[in-house]
């Protein structure tokens, strides 16, 4: 395996984008057909991992900088499929705005390829570039709108995004100062060797990694730019954001701090440092969701709450032995799928409802299901699954996440998160209650055109079916953390 | 030779600059010129640290030289939304430009 | 370069450094600001000369001093009204407190560790950095470059005037 097929998949979608920049310039009047070259990328790089997959070709590759093994390949398919999606929840609003269309494509796939070398880097600097990568289109996607309102939420996310780049890049500073070295394998050898009598530069530098990650995260205190960017930014690009480089970051931090911080002196600190803001995380955004009239802030609220779920699976990740580790890492990754699809499915129908009544406000959603009950009843699933009740796909991923957690002597945070799920239960439902109990303002219906309904479809199709036959999902998702070299 | 410290403790201060930059100030250019100074701060650790404890001495220079890169995008590309908003609205303060708190 | 020459201009940096830095956090005027900054970025470059690393030294000179004061010089010119209000947020004083306490934290964590100084090599060859850079890197080297087609795309698409977008619009 070597030459351009290491690379493969990321070739496949940055080769997209090229020809996307290439047909709109030449060809303008044939822009209908860029999101189709999208998502041809998108099955090609799909395709291209599946080919790995059954060559069973894993391995490390460009001097260890890249590590390809079935962890990477997880996300490679889900990275692909999100970005698929987003591109056929952006066909309409991208028609509507009517400039830039090759470039809007571009970006969403430079991203994507961005997201996919973020999973696979094993390499400090070979992170921190895939980050920015990822990260700068989305800056810039983020200020696409024409209205003010998406520049202020563009300029606002890079500033901080580049902030909480400073941030992660000092705390690389200290662990390539101690180790000598940027690799993550050698980082860990590094710290098992002489890192017990350094603790205090090995708590700083976690600290600094988890808050430059936690700024793609969304997690609190890194959380203020999140409902201000979902607000303003297009609606498709928030629900990239919402899942893509969410996923994406946790994708990296589990990576980082399994094959180069787990070492038991150290992992106890950190996993504490994740159980604490996880608590407050899932408190803090779940209060705040509560009070907010706007669907896309209530979402962006509880995206936080959702994140601070994911870190109950990273505090469990450090107690114990093997099988702990691996509990705590496969449920972060199925809860991450599970989120993919339902958070996905919920943007999807809010930007074809929102089409239509040129609103976002809760109190307008009211009798939604006389309106359009194909919409009201996919993003009604998809809220019961935001909340984790079953039969839906959200309910294994919290039943999962909970359930490493109290493997991993965490009962308090769980009891924490059992709560928060409760009170996010509240507004969730109050939602549907809205759509399904409450009087139109107009009998008006509310459609939705071919390739927004076929997104949504795809994604509530996943929360169902995976909510009934959850084994191939937990079991990839094991098989994926399984290949993970623990540090 | 100047010991290692006097560099780490310097790249500190300069960082911590930033760090007051950032949140104290209210214009968006002002705010990246802190954002500057903290990548000047990391880039500082990364030469210190290649010259004094890596063999080879090639890692950090490496390392420095893609936070230059990334830098310049950053920076082009912050400008650019700040002229964007600058065609319709007479601010760059982020929190007084906010029809969104900041 | 050894001794008091060494320490000396150390000493002289550091003091130009911090100092400018501090002008640029302080300043209310964005020129002086800027002009801070270029002062400042030309300090660093003389502690990356100081370490034996010329080539970083000049690149930071051609690209901190070069291009980015001078994009930041040319966004404050183009927008005139930016000077107009520059004074700090209700926040200035906790900004304060928690920078003062970063400092703390980072200059404690410093002396607590045990840095495991090597035996001082020749000097860092760019022919060294160049190979290294095509080899062991070339995938962040190849990213970068996407990277900054990505970030050149997006710059002129957000900054393409309304009359510039509405003949795309229509082509």
């Amino acid at each position: 395996m070597d030459g351009i097929d290491i690379v493969g998949p990321q070739v496949a979608v940055l080769g997209g984008a090229g020809l996307i920049l290439l047909v709109d310039a030449l060809f303008p009047q044939q822009r209908k057909l860029l999101p189709y070259i999208a998502l041809v990328a998108l099955a090609a790089s799909a395709l291209w991992t599946t080919s790995w997959v059954s060559r069973d070709e894993y391995g490390a590759a460009f001097d260890g900088t890249l590590m390809l093994d079935k962890y990477a390949v997880f996300f490679y398919y889900l990275f692909a499929g999100i970005t698929a999606t987003v591109v056929l929840a952006s066909i309409d609003w991208v028609d509507r705005e009517g400039r830039g269309q090759g470039e809007y494509y571009a970006l969403v796939l430079t991203t994507c390829s961005g997201l996919m070398f973020l999973s696979a880097s094993r390499d400090l600097i070979t992170i921190f570039v895939s980050l920015e990568l990822s990260s700068i289109p989305q800056y810039i996607l983020a200020g696409w709108g024409k209205d003010q309102r998406s520049s202020e939420a563009g300029l606002k996310y890079l500033l901080l995004g580049a902030v909480a780049s400073s941030l992660l890049l000092y705390g690389m500073a200290l662990l390539y100062g101690f180790s000598g070295s940027t690799l993550l394998p050698e980082i860990a050898t590094a710290i098992r060797d002489g890192g017990e009598a350094n603790r205090s530069l090995l708590i700083l530098a976690s600290v600094l990694l988890i808050a430059g990650f936690g700024f793609k995260m969304a997690i609190v205190p890194f959380q203020m730019w999140v409902p201000d960017v979902y607000q303003g930014a297009p609606t498709p690009v928030a629900a990239f954001l919402s899942v893509g480089s969410k996923a994406a970051a946790f994708a990296v931090i589990t990576r980082v701090f399994m094959e180069g911080l787990a070492p038991k002196f150290l992992s106890d600190d950190w996993s504490m440092i994740f159980a604490v803001i996880a608590a407050v995380s899932m408190t803090v955004g779940n209060v705040m969701a509560i009070v907010q009239t706007d669907i896309k802030r209530m979402l962006g609220y509880s995206s936080v709450a959702q994140a601070g779920t994911f870190l109950i699976g990273l505090a469990a990740i450090s107690a114990g032995g093997a099988d702990e580790f691996t509990l705590g890492a496969s449920g972060v990754l199925l809860f991450l799928a599970a989120y993919a699809f339902t958070n996905l499915g919920a943007f999807i129908a809010i930007i074809a409802i929102s089409q239509k009544l040129g609103s976002d406000q809760i109190k307008d959603y009211a009798g939604m299901w006389r309106r359009s009950p194909l919409l009201t009843l996919a993003l009604g699933i998809c809220l019961v699954s935001l909340t984790g009740i079953p039969p839906t796909v959200g309910f294994w991923g919290k039943m999962y996440i909970f359930n490493a957690g109290i493997h991993a002597d965490l009962a308090w945070l769980v009891v924490i998160g059992v709560l928060n799920s409760v009170v996010s239960g509240y507004y969730y439902l109050s939602v549907a209650r809205q759509m399904f109990l409450g009087d139109p303002e107009s009998e008006e219906p509310v459609g939705a055109s071919p390739a927004l309904m076929l997104a949504l479809t795809a994604a509530t199709a996943g929360v169902l079916v995976f909510g009934v036959i959850p084994m191939p999902l937990i079991d990839a998702a094991r098989d994926a953390v399984a290949t993970l070299a623990i540090g | 030779m100047v010991p290692l410290e006097n560099y780490l403790v310097l790249s500190a201060i300069l960082f911590s600059l930033g760090v007051y930059g950032v949140l104290a100030r209210r214009n968006a250019v002002l705010i990246l010129m802190s954002v500057e100074l903290m990548l000047n701060a990391v880039s500082l650790n990364f030469v210190a640290f290649a010259a004094y404890l890596d063999p080879d001495k090639i890692t950090g220079a490496i390392f420095a030289i893609f936070v230059i890169t990334v830098a310049a995008a950053e920076v082009g590309l912050a400008l650019a939304i700040v002229i964007r908003l600058f065609r319709n609205r007479a601010t760059s303060n982020v929190d007084e430009a906010a029809t969104m708190k900041w | 370069m050894e001794g008091f020459g060494v320490n000396f201009a150390f000493w002289t940096l550091s003091a130009v450094t911090l100092g400018a830095a501090g002008g640029v956090v302080v300043s209310r005027n964005l020129l002086h600001a800027v002009l801070f900054l270029i002062l400042a970025f030309i300090g660093v470059a003389g502690f990356f000369v100081l370490l034996s690393a010329e080539f970083i030294a000049m690149a930071q000179v051609i690209i901190y001093v070069g291009a980015i004061s001078v994009l930041v010089l040319f966004a404050v010119l183009l927008t005139p009204r930016a000077g107009r209000d520059n004074g700090e947020t209700a926040m200035a004083l906790p900004a304060l407190l928690l920078a003062i306490a970063v400092a703390t934290v980072f200059i404690f964590v410093v002396n607590d560790t045990n840095w495991t100084t090597v035996a001082k090599s020749p000097e860092l060859a760019t022919a060294e950095l160049g190979t290294a850079l095509l080899s062991t890197w070339v995938l962040p080297f190849e990213l970068a470059s996407v990277l900054l087609t990505a970030a050149l795309v997006g710059a002129i698409m957000l900054v393409r005037s309304r009359e510039e977008e509405a003949e795309d619009a229509l082509a």
